[in-house]
């Protein structure tokens, strides 16, 4: 690879990881937080394959994109704004508008500020701007009209799937409905976030300046193997076969705790209780599917497939 | 380098223009189409309140995994983009961007049925990505590499589907979940209007149909060369037998597909776990076996 | 290498000061796991980078990096399983609900 290209790649690597990181902690919403932070580790993968790990890249773009793709599922589970939306409407500082740009606000008509702004690049932390301009009554207000079709960004759709699928999370959803969130305000403004802009800025100058003001490190020149794949097989399985045991277990204990940790608890009064009962039974098909019934079910559709009906696998 | 990226994308074009052909014209009315739906490309559709970078953003990005995975695939003995060492493992990574196409273009449409059609996309991705990775696994344990030419070599004296039968079906199986055929459906199925597809005209419905169809054929394509032999044969040259094993195993995957009833995704999900992982299991420790008892390459 | 190793490592500590300040700043549990997550990320390219540099023929540092990111994906599994629980018996995920371990 030319010297230029590769100080291209590196630049342009580098500006996709740390622009994703920034994005996944500023943005407004839950959704594009899961994919800046996708952004972010595809750019590092790139400097991966720069760095000719090139299947240390490739393990890391696999196993994130799969992995955020589902932490966001989870988000857009639990979260009470997964879209962003009734943030968007909210007082931010510039880097935040800057990464919110062009989400929809909830209720357009009550946010004085304009849906999309021309954000001045200023990469400052410095959002003392927007110091007390959240008032705790105006915020409600709006909380309150979206709370009425629903909650997250997409409410109409959002509730919807909630029947549907008899979400046993969402047996709190019936809090939602209520106006009241349980005095819970949803400003950004936390009287953590100075100390934490002002703790990474002293961490990020501290390693920065001491990387630049060392003595050169020891540096070997020689080219590495092009077949790691091989390599990297083998000492797996020579030299570092406790540890990859050891690892292969750690996963398998932590898929064990983590199904047993999600698991519907079994005391009366909990309110996953209702979980256990609806996964023990068939999962609930979704209605108005438009397929075929399946036997002793609803009426007739158009759909008139003749299969064979594999019934292992339908348990019908 | 640009040469081969433009061949590349010609041999994309071509072959998903073909598997969209094959499609539309090998679906019965009464089977549903899936992705394989008709396409409004005249006229354009603007989706009020969608997401002004993520939907746009979906097709691309799904049609850069699939071009991307085209790269590693060897057409005929000297006809391969570029013959990564991770070969295989390359293309498995890269066409999870097209998943990941389709998430992006499912939330940004801001409708009920494209969110809902987000949320499946993302379960079938969980559903088929482990059994996927058992089925390649057979075949990388015999050929003892990761690189597609490699595998292919592997296979001049028996094609692996005659050592592999299990890994075979399980690659058929996870095939279909992959490119989102029947019975796994479901993310583009007629009562979500078609997921993401319903959204989308104009060009952005083009591009989905290039993806889609590009999928299908990257899958037949892949499985073909795992498990088929590849680009060799008799009497015609490489290419022509690639191409006549890639069609031959597309028709098989989607013949075998429309016998059975669309899954839902609970029990795509159900299926995975509970019968196609611990098959795989049962796959690798068969070939590990064989392996050990000497027989293949 | 043109680029120097020191680039790589500074890139590696912006990362990893992001990654402080996400863990810190922000309310939602699931946000903080991602924040930890940046973090693993910036220790895995230091040391890729420090095994291209400084051992390139050795390729232990590489088996570090998959059980590093395998670690990380294991314990944002549990991290998720617990926020999971946790949203069940306090009905929201932002950590000042969590500050007390009574209900």
């Amino acid at each position: 690879m030319t010297a230029g290209l590769e100080i291209i790649a590196f630049a342009i690597c580098a500006f996709i990881a740390i622009t994703g990181a920034l994005g996944m902690t500023t943005t407004m919403s839950m959704f594009r937080s899961g994919i800046f932070l996708m952004a972010s580790f595809v750019g590092v993968a790139g400097l991966f394959i720069l760095l000719a790990a090139d299947l240390i890249g490739v393990l890391q773009i696999m196993m994130y994109i799969g992995g955020m793709l589902v932490m966001i599922l989870f988000m857009v589970l639990v979260m009470h704004d997964p879209g962003g939306a009734m943030m968007a409407g909210m007082d931010m500082s510039f880097v935040e508008r800057w990464f919110s740009k062009g989400l929809v606000p909830r209720e357009p008509a009550q946010s004085g500020h304009a849906k999309h702004m021309h954000g001045d690049h200023q990469r400052g932390y410095n959002d003392h701007h927007h110091g007390n301009a959240v008032q705790p009554d105006e915020p409600n207000d709006r909380k309150a009209a979206a709370m009425r079709s629903g909650h997250g960004a997409h409410p109409m759709e959002h509730t919807d799937d909630d029947e549907q699928e008899g979400q046993v999370m969402h047996h709190s959803g019936d809090k939602h409905d209520d106006m009241d969130m349980g005095g819970m305000d949803m400003s950004m403004d936390t009287p953590v976030r100075p100390i934490a802009v002002w703790l990474a800025a002293a961490v990020s100058v501290v390693l920065v300046s001491m990387l630049l003001l060392r003595p050169a490190w020891r540096i070997i020149d020689a080219a590495p193997d092009p077949d790691s794949a091989r390599s990297i097989g083998h000492l797996l399985m020579e030299k570092y076969m406790v540890a990859f045991e050891g690892a292969g277990f750690l996963i398998l204990i932590g898929i064990f705790g983590a199904v047993l940790l999600a698991r519907p608890s079994t005391h009366p009064d909990d309110p996953s209780r209702s979980a256990k009962v609806a996964i023990d039974e068939r999962p609930e098909p979704i209605a108005d599917d438009g397929l075929t019934p399946l036997a002793g079910a609803r009426g007739s559709t158009e759909h008139h497939m003749h299969r064979h009906h594999r019934p292992e696998e339908h348990g019908a | 380098m640009i040469a081969t990226a433009a061949l590349v994308l010609v041999a994309l074009v071509l072959g998903a223009a073909l598997t969209l052909l094959v499609e539309r014209l090998s679906t019965p009315h009464h089977v549903e189409p899936g992705p394989a739906q008709a396409a409004d490309v005249r006229h354009s559709l603007v989706i009020a309140n969608s997401d002004r970078w993520l939907l746009p953003a979906g097709p691309v990005v799904a049609l850069t995994g699939v071009a991307l995975a085209l790269v590693v695939l060897p057409f005929g003995p000297g006809l391969i983009g570029r013959d990564l060492g991770i070969g295989v493992f390359y293309v498995i990574v890269v066409i999870d961007f097209v998943v990941l196409g389709l998430a992006l273009a499912g939330w940004g449409a801001n409708t009920a049925h494209a969110v809902e059609a987000c949320y499946r996309i993302i379960a079938q991705l969980v559903a088929y990505v482990v059994p996927l990775g058992l089925a390649y696994v057979g075949v990388i344990m015999m050929a003892r590499s990761l690189s597609t030419v490699a595998i292919v070599e592997a296979q001049s004296g028996l094609w692996f589907v005659v050592l592999q039968p299990i890994g075979f079906v399980l690659y058929l199986v996870t095939g279909l979940m992959q490119s989102y055929r029947a019975p796994f459906l479901e993310p583009f199925a007629a009562s979500i209007g078609g997921g993401v597809l319903d959204v989308s005209a104009g060009w952005s419905a083009l591009l989905w149909r290039i993806a889609l169809a590009g999928v299908l054929f990257l899958v037949a394509a892949i499985g073909a060369l795992l498990y088929l032999g590849g680009a060799t044969g008799p009497l015609l040259p490489g290419w022509a037998w690639m191409i006549i094993k890639t069609y031959a195993l597309m028709a098989l995957m989607l013949w075998l597909g429309r016998l059975v009833r669309p899954f839902s995704t609970a029990q795509m999900l159900a299926l995975s776990w509970k019968l196609l992982i611990p098959l795989g299991l049962l796959n690798v420790l068969l070939v590990g076996g064989l392996i050990l008892l000497g027989v293949g390459p | 290498m043109i680029v120097p190793l020191t680039a790589y490592l500074v890139v590696g500590a912006i990362l990893f000061a992001i990654g402080v300040y996400t863990v810190i700043a922000q309310r939602a549990a699931v946000m903080i796991l991602m924040g930890i997550e940046v973090l693993l990320n910036a220790i895995g390219l230091n040391i890729i980078a420090f095994w291209r540099f400084t051992a390139p023929t050795d390729y232990s540092a590489q088996i570090f990096a998959i059980l590093v990111i395998t670690i990380g994906a294991v314990e944002m599994a549990i991290g998720l399983a617990l926020v999971m629980l946790l949203y069940r018996q306090r009905q929201t995920v932002e950590v000042d609900a969590y500050a007390e371990l009574k209900r």
